[in-house]
């Protein structure tokens, strides 16, 4: 078998997020199914390919979402895609969210931007066992209101009892009534026992290292903030050489990481 | 079980060659200004007394190849595997393990793993060194010890030749009137050759003030934060020369093209030591200053791989050294962070 090779996709369905947002929903055409937290590369046919984490919910097996946001060669032509195009997928590769560990605890999941993507396809997973766990916080943050995505989906990611949910925008316009400000500044009085939750972030680096920094100030232990890491990926398969930070490969021992195993290493957030 | 020794007269070897041209590539080693560059087999071959300048690794990855026809999947053409003679230890030893590792281990990559089977290895001792050479002082010795099929060692009108594999001891079992036994003299005559060679060497490294070997991994470990990196760095043009003739640089990058006949992914050599390297949608770059490209490199090669399989990724070649124009050298590096991790730091 010829590793490098996709495997055809039918898009099905593409739903506009935001201006430069889209969810593109694929029908495989042969068996494929992920675990929360891994990625897959998408191939534009004889153009491109590029590294993203599915945004849907690993148990629907027939079909699989992808959350684009628009900004370089690839992902543009991606979304100018249309409904019927076919593309390539290869993966799914490294290692997701550890779901057995967060079992009995109190979780918090911080995210921002598009990095909601992975964070909705791991909201789907634990609301799938969601009695599994003592608390669920979810503090998101988005630059402005309109960029906030998976606006429809939000009323019902508060449902379950054991959920508090909090969003926050950067910038605020006229119509938005709730909180303004950066995502750590949601992260204050949270219900839960700090010492012993399971922090899980997830967004653009910047976000993810004055997130983790706050995390550990409230009294996370290192051990107990996964993060998910973005670098170039292009084999993901540890032979490209590409996303290599220090010892680790990101698309092979990642890119969900253990903010403990990391925190050393030079430049994590670049 | 044939013997692991055999004698080879200079014109029989010519005939060998002839020989394995039906079913291979023959590459070989020829001198252009005491340089010598990988050039196909024509007939004539000389005994070549270092390494080429290019790495034996092109025969194995391709610089740029087309892996796949996506959506529309053909058998690819059947191309001969090659034969490349006066290979140099420092071509084999751990360039070879660490490809292996990265080709082989986990998801295999066919393309690699092709070559690996196909392809012939026959080797060949040095008998001089070029001035960037320092294989001795990683340890490695200037001939090849293992990871060939055939082994030749210049002696008295040809060669000896070692057998190091079963694909090498098929080739002596179907060549066998060009073969003689190899006697105690001939040996003996390998034996004081390599002696001579490596005694003439030591000279060359022992005026380097090389590190020892054993605190290489060390060295780079505690020394992220010397100021060595951004030094050297300013010399860096970014020509990657140090990167495409690494013996044990393998990174590549795919990309897709299309043609009248559908969709390729291709591969095409790609290194650390580029500006975009690491760079992502948006713009980040964890790479993104000289300094810290330089340094990864080392990284990679001093800790990334003792760290997954024992050994360094590098073999002593001294060709990155050999090929900057900015004339950053391997061995300036590791003599410098020796001294820098001396002196005192309050």
């Amino acid at each position: 078998m010829n590793i490098y090779t996709p495997n055809k996709v039918t898009i099905t369905n593409i739903i506009e997020e935001t201006p430069a947002i889209k969810t593109f929903v694929f029908k495989p055409g042969s068996a494929f199914s992920f675990e929360t937290g891994q990625f897959v590369e998408l191939t534009y046919p004889g153009i491109g390919e590029a590294p993203f984490t599915p945004s849907s919910d690993p148990n629907k097996k027939d079909s699989f979402e992808v959350t684009i946001m628009k900004v370089g060669k690839v992902t543009e032509l991606f979304h100018k895609a249309k409904v019927g195009d076919e593309l390539g997928v290869r993966g799914p590769f490294g290692n997701g969210y550890p779901l057995d560990s967060f079992k009995d605890k109190e979780l918090l999941i911080v995210g921002g931007g598009v990095g909601l993507a992975p964070l909705r396809s791991l909201i789907y997973a634990l609301y799938n066992r969601i009695n599994d766990f003592k608390k669920i916080v979810i503090c998101l943050g988005a630059r402005s209101p309109q960029d906030i995505v998976y606006k429809y989906l939000l009323e019902e990611f508060k449902k379950p009892k054991n959920v508090e949910f909090r969003l926050t925008v950067d910038r605020a316009d006229s119509s938005w009534k709730g909180n303004v400000g950066i995502v750590t500044t949601l992260l204050n009085k949270l219900p839960i026992d700090t010492k012993q939750a399971k922090g899980i972030v997830c967004g653009p680096p910047i976000m993810m290292k004055f997130a983790s920094l706050k995390l550990l100030e409230l009294g996370f232990s290192p051990k107990n903030i996964h993060l998910s890491m973005e670098k170039n990926m292009s084999c993901g398969l540890g032979k490209c050489g590409h996303c290599r930070l220090g010892k680790y490969y990101i698309c092979k021992d990642g890119p969900v990481f253990i903010f403990d195993d990391i925190k050393d290493m030079w430049d994590i957030w670049d | 079980m044939i013997s692991k020794y055999f004698y080879i007269k200079n014109n029989n070897f010519i005939k060998l060659l002839d020989n394995l041209s039906a079913d291979y590539r023959v590459f070989i080693p020829q001198e252009t200004r005491k340089n010598y560059f990988w050039k196909k087999y024509k007939g004539n071959f000389e005994f070549s007394r270092y390494r080429t300048v290019n790495p034996l690794r092109q025969f194995f990855t391709s610089s740029v190849e087309h892996i796949n026809n996506y959506f529309n999947p053909k058998t690819p053409k059947e191309t001969k595997p090659f034969c490349i003679v006066g290979a140099k230890a420092c071509d084999l030893g751990n360039s070879l393990k660490m490809h292996d590792y990265v080709f082989l281990e986990g998801d295999i990559d066919l393309f690699y793993k092709e070559m690996r089977d196909k392809n012939l290895i026959i080797s060949s001792d040095c008998t001089s060194f070029k001035e960037t050479c320092f294989c001795l002082a990683l340890g490695n010795m200037p001939y090849p010890e293992a990871l060939f099929d055939l082994n030749i060692s210049q002696v008295i009108d040809g060669y000896l030749v070692e057998v190091g594999s079963k694909k090498g001891e098929e080739i002596i079992t179907s060549n066998k009137s060009l073969f003689e036994d190899a006697n105690n003299k001939i040996q003996a005559e390998r034996e004081a050759n390599r002696k001579r060679t490596v005694e003439e060497f030591k000279s060359q490294i022992n005026s380097l003030d090389f590190p020892d070997e054993s605190r290489l991994n060390s060295l780079i470990k505690n020394g992220y934060g010397d100021k060595l990196w951004a030094e050297e760095a300013l010399r860096c043009v970014e020509c990657g020369a140090c990167i495409m003739n690494c013996p044990t640089c393998h990174c590549f990058l795919l990309f897709d093209t299309k043609d009248k006949n559908g969709y390729f992914k291709g591969r095409i050599w790609d290194g650390c030591q580029y500006k975009n390297f690491t760079r992502v949608a948006g713009g980040a770059s964890a790479l993104r200053l000289r300094e810290y490209r330089l340094r990864n490199r080392y990284i990679k090669k001093f800790e990334f791989f003792p760290e997954r399989i024992k050994v360094y990724a590098c073999t002593g070649c001294g060709r990155c050294a050999e090929s900057c124009p900015g004339k950053i050298d391997i061995r300036k590096i590791f003599k410098t962070l020796n001294e820098n991790s001396k002196t005192v730091k309050k």
